[in-house]
């Protein structure tokens, strides 16, 4: 008891603090409290128009003053004599013998102002892409994991409710791109969040435990509040039924979620991933920082310029979100045994579910400016009239934060299976094998299901960007980049025939599996078939015209060119979908009919899962590597020229070469955060219990 | 089986085949259909349980086959006219496919006993990778940064006196090329994509400056015949108004206008679904207000009076468009014996109306009047002898000129223009 009140004591001790603490702090701004808050978000614009005014105040003088050399001697000579009246005040404006130093090219190592400023960004991202990815895993896999106490299924309504809006959202949008669904990822979130949230309420009361009846359940409340609440002048059919079956899918995720028997590897698996988050969160600071004095050298100018354009994000929202963040996922990491030891665990999931939904918005957040950057709002003359929002809101905008959200699920599933695969390499006990095995199977199970809706994400994405301004997309699909993205073909091919050659290697440790193997290996034909059509192009050099040094007879004839025509890749792409689809299918009944040899599995298998992570993680940072060469010589695309000698698209082989480079680097850390987290720990602790265990045996 | 699983199946087969329908139609709903059957055959075959090979026995049956196949393949692209880089990427995709089966089928890694055992495959593992994706990146074509940023630092189009000369026709060439015209445009043999009209077959170069302009800077006041489907209607971007300068502008336009063909009436239409403007019945129908004198921007210009309304020649001499059976004239030096009037080629047909018939009142009337309108004139004269209501087929659609053709008509001044 007086353990309690001491603590509610310090507790109250600290409010008050913190309450005069603001108090101090807001006081000075109360007068200027008229203005809301919203009206700053244009601080900057308002800045910018001043300078303007200031700009044409200054031209009109010139041209006042213009009108021969008299004129302007006689001008000269008024403004010498009001100059000589004036106080000189320039000492508190003139910074001294530096004003003049100006920023020149470096280079290190081979490495230019630019290489640098793209290795600094890409492990950033990459860093900051684990640490948004892995954490959607790792609650989803602790709440399987947990016994199904009062307080965990009371939080299983919120982690229910998240786990819709994700996968409402990525269903929605698959059913936008390939039916052409108006505002599908509208009726798919809300239909499949609030169908979860029905359910899982319904549920939580024991109120309705059938998964038929929870399906139907879900699909009518959840289409009946999407088509309440999404904006559409008149019903579709089509649209009418995405949300039926949002609903349905949010229905059945939440009866099962919610009634799943709970298995201890799931609480295992979110728990040492939770250990290597918590070190990696460090190395995304660490790379942010880098990345901001890199770009502080490299393209000073700029970033200043971007900084000053978002200030209210970069003075408030980033720190708070990061901090916030920071504070969350630090609580995450520490909260875990105390927790689970006080019978807490909802809380804990709760506290999971916030550090999402705090990720989440920072990702939303930071891919305003890198948004910007690409489509920036037009007409561009007003662009420094308008809001920050309307900066932040720009066309290619929302498109990058889905792509972002399922290509970082992704990133996280083959994560989960480097982790299972060095883990497994690592470990000598049988036990520990047998469950490294199953992360990667996990794993890849996770990656492979999230990665089958990620072409239609990225199709949006690059939709958008021709509809804003068709040359970006005809640099990338037909000019310097073109032959990137047949890099890009390949990689996906690659990574999706790695995860389908896993997947067999994996069912052969899988009793009975074999009824199914020739089919599978049909589905392989077709996968080099889709793979080869996905590859070909209609001309090597897409410029459609030769320029020198170019093959003109590298092209296809004209009756062939159906071939390179995204009719045909949308039917490889379709394939290579289906076939990893229906070969999931198959693995998934072979667990669950057949017994699954875990630790037994072909030791080709954690090769190719560490194969098929380095694929990924090449892709993503080749994906970036287009994107940010898209905006061709312009930092900010039409508004801000990038007049730096390296303002070109590299070769081909370059960036080849330096992306390998940069995805070397992160693994090479990886390997080293993995160890540090989850394998140090364990040997640590072996060697602590070796002298305890000796005298047990002598027992 | 469990029901449920029967009935999520299901919808998802439903699903699947009206997405395939939906995209490529029959032909993909039938490829759905088969690949469902084989499957559904191959999950009934009760498979041995694999044996595991080694690396010999595993290619001793493989690699012959592949080595077969990779010939067919290569065999068969030839035949089908692929060029020979295509061919070997059909035959590298096979390899591949070896590789894929080989493995596979291989037998199963052994434990690592020792660490260096899986440092070592660990370290290949990552060679592997990274070797497949630097060589693949290095011995691709490549392109040479030199000329984007050639290109990035020439400094902006001026353009001084003359608007139309053949240094401002280059320019507008340069403009055309920069601005990515040619990915919807070709330009006669130029270019790969059909996406918009062909400029050249359908000679923009006929139509005036302003008309051109307004057809850059807005493109969706006035679609082009044939690429009225909503998808053609967004497809040409509305913001050249922004990004072209006045010079580039005038010098695109002055490019755009050299796009004319003396030998060929104007086409029009999608490639697969185009036409002349023979059979064109708007073209005919503004042709006989050209034909009457009755088109305002041909002003002294009146078919009518020697050829008659109603196509009854009213002056004597003048050719009668009723028969079609009339043989060209026998005034000029580049005659055209033995062809009768229905079978005229369309540069016989420009060519008589633009430059006339040598002591006649035929004057060279391509001297004085636009040659749209000419053109157009031309499309309904035809109508007197062959109706456009009595016609079982339309005229076919020219083969594109080739570099050549199009150099000739230069060299034997077949246009007037002396710029062209």
């Amino acid at each position: 008891m007086s353990q309690d009140s001491s603590k509610n004591t310090f507790v109250k001790t600290i409010l008050c603090l913190m309450l005069v603490y603001l108090l101090g702090h807001v006081s000075p701004f109360l007068p200027v409290s008229s203005n809301s808050v919203f009206s700053n978000l244009s601080l900057q614009s308002l800045a910018y128009a001043e300078e303007d005014d200031e700009d044409e105040e200054d031209e009109d003088e010139e041209e006042e003053d213009g009108g021969g050399e008299e004129g302007s001697e006689e001008g000269a000579e008024e403004g010498g004599e009001e100059g000589s009246e004036e106080e000189d005040l320039s000492y508190l404006y003139d910074i001294g013998p530096a004003k003049e130093h100006e920023f020149e090219e470096f280079s290190f190592l081979g490495l230019s102002n630019r290489k640098f400023t793209w290795a600094a960004a890409q492990l950033h991202i990459l860093f900051a892409s684990f640490i948004l990815g892995c954490p959607m895993f790792v609650v989803i896999m602790e709440v399987m994991g947990a016994r199904r106490t009062q307080g965990v299924r009371r939080a299983i309504i919120l982690s229910n409710v998240f786990l819709g809006v994700l996968i409402g959202v990525v269903i929605g949008i698959t059913g936008e791109i390939i039916v052409g669904i108006h505002h599908g990822v509208l009726y798919g979130m809300w239909a499949c969040s609030i169908g979860a949230l029905f359910v899982s309420f319904l549920n939580y009361f024991h109120r309705l435990m059938s998964l038929r009846a929870s399906a139907l359940v879900g699909a009518i409340a959840g289409s009946v509040m999407a088509m309440a609440l999404t904006p559409v002048e008149h019903y579709e059919t089509s649209g009418i039924i995405l949300a039926i079956i949002n609903g349905a899918v949010g229905g059945v995720l939440s009866n099962g979620i919610m009634f799943a028997k709970s298995d201890y590897k799931f609480e295992r698996l979110s728990h040492e991933i939770t250990k290597v988050i918590g070190i990696c969160y460090s190395f995304t600071a660490l790379s942010g920082g880098l990345f901001l004095f890199v770009m502080l050298v490299a393209y000073k100018d700029f970033i200043t310029y971007l900084i000053q354009s978002f200030p209210v994000l970069f003075m408030v929202a980033y720190p708070t979100l990061f901090i916030l963040e920071t504070i969350v996922m630090y609580v995450y990491v520490y909260s875990w045994d105390p927790l689970n030891k006080a019978n807490k665990k909802g809380r804990h999931i709760v506290t999971g579910v916030i550090l999402n939904i705090l990720g989440l918005s920072l990702l939303v957040a930071l891919d305003g400016p890198a948004t910007f950057m690409q489509t920036p709002p037009k007409p561009y003359d007003e662009l420094m009239n308008i809001g920050e929002w309307a900066k932040i809101a720009n066309a290619a905008w929302m498109p990058l934060n889905y792509h972002r959200l399922v290509g970082n699920g992704t990133f996280g599933g083959y994560m989960v299976c480097i982790i299972g695969a060095y883990m497994y390499l690592w470990s000598s006990k049988k036990e520990e094998r047998e469950y490294y095995d199953w992360v990667g199977y996990i794993g890849n199970l996770i990656g492979v299901a999230i990665m089958i809706p990620l072409p239609a994400m990225g199709y949006i994405f690059v939709r958008e960007i021709y509809q804003y301004d068709a040359t970006i997309g005809m640099y990338i699909m037909s000019d310097r980049e073109s032959m990137f993205m047949l890099v890009q073909g390949l990689l996906v091919g690659t990574m999706f025939s790695a995860s389908n050659i896993y997947m067999w290697v994996s069912m052969k440790r899988i009793e009975n599996a074999e009824r199914f193997f020739p089919a599978m290996k049909f589905g392989f034909v077709l996968i080099v078939l889709a793979a080869t059509i996905w590859f070909t192009p209609r001309r090597f050099f897409a410029t459609m015209m030769p320029e020198p040094g170019m093959n003109a007879d590298m092209v296809l004839p004209d009756n062939l060119a159906f071939l390179a025509l995204m009719v045909s890749k949308n039917t490889a792409a379709f394939c290579l979908v289906t076939v990893t689809f229906i070969n999931y299918i198959f693995y998934t009944i072979a667990t669950k009919t057949g017994k699954v040899a875990y630790g037994k599995i072909n030791p080709l298998g954690p090769y190719v899962l560490i194969f098929l992570g380095f694929a990924d993680i090449w892709l993503m940072s080749w994906m970036g590597t287009i994107r940010e060469l898209s905006r061709m010589n312009w930092h900010v695309y039409k508004i801000y020229k990038d007049v730096s000698p390296e303002k070109f698209a590299p070769t081909l082989a370059e960036s080849g070469f330096h992306v390998t480079t940069i995805v070397w680097t992160f693994f090479i850390l990886m390997t080293a955060i993995i160890w540090i987290g989850i394998k140090y720990p364990k040997t640590k602790k072996k060697d602590a219990e070796t002298p305890a265990a000796a005298p047990q045996m002598a027992e | 089986m469990n029901i449920d699983v029967i009935i999520i199946g299901c919808i998802a087969v439903l699903s699947a085949l009206y997405a395939l329908f939906n995209i490529f139609g029959v032909i993909g709903a039938g490829c759905g259909i088969a690949l469902i059957i084989m499957y559904a055959i191959l999950l009934k075959v009760s498979p041995k349980k694999p044996q595991e090979k080694s690396l010999f026995q595993n290619i001793k049956f493989k690699l012959p086959v592949i080595l077969v196949l990779a010939g067919i393949i290569w065999v068969v692209a030839g035949k089908f006219n692929f060029p020979v880089w295509w061919q070997i990427e059909f035959v590298s995709f096979a390899l591949v496919g070896f590789l894929f089966f080989t493995l596979l089928d291989w037998k199963t890694l052994t434990v690592e006993k020792k660490a260096s055992t899986w440092v070592m495959r660990l370290l290949a593992t990552y060679a592997l990778a990274s070797g497949i994706f630097i060589t693949v990146t290095a011995q691709l074509p490549q392109f040479d940064p030199e000329f984007e940023l050639a290109k990035l630092n020439k400094p902006p189009l001026k353009i001084g006196g003359d608007a139309a000369g053949p240094e401002v026709i280059a320019a507008g060439r340069e403009v055309f090329e920069n601005n990515k015209c040619f990915n919807c445009h070709k330009v006669f043999w130029e270019g790969n994509s059909d996406r918009g009209p062909n400029l050249g077959t359908k000679q923009i170069g006929l139509y005036s400056s302003d008309y051109i302009k307004e057809q850059i800077l807005e493109p969706r006041k006035k679609q082009s015949p044939g690429f009225d489907d909503p998808k053609s209607v967004k497809a040409m971007p509305t913001y050249y108004g922004d990004d072209l300068s006045d010079d580039e502008l005038t010098a695109l336009v002055a490019y755009l206008k050299t796009m004319r063909d003396p030998t060929h009436m104007p086409v029009e239409g999608k490639l697969g679904s185009q036409w002349t403007w023979w059979d064109d019945p708007k073209i005919i129908e503004e042709g006989k207000v050209v034909f009457e004198g009755l088109e305002p921007n041909t002003e002294g210009l009146n078919c009518a009076v020697c050829h008659g309304k109603d196509g009854i020649p009213m002056m004597t001499g003048a050719l009668d468009f009723r028969n079609e059976n009339n043989p060209d004239t026998d005034k000029m030096p580049d005659r055209l014996d033995g062809v009768p009037l229905k079978d005229w080629p369309d540069a016989l047909w420009y060519k008589r109306v633009t430059r006339g018939v040598d002591n006649t009142p035929m004057a060279p009337w391509g001297m004085i009047f636009e040659h749209l309108y000419l053109w157009k004139a031309e499309a309904y004269a035809r109508t007197f002898h062959d109706p456009l209501d009595k016609r079982t087929a339309k005229r076919p659609v020219p083969p594109v000129p080739t570099k050549e053709e199009i150099e000739k008509w230069k060299t034997d001044g077949l246009f007037l223009d002396p710029l062209l």
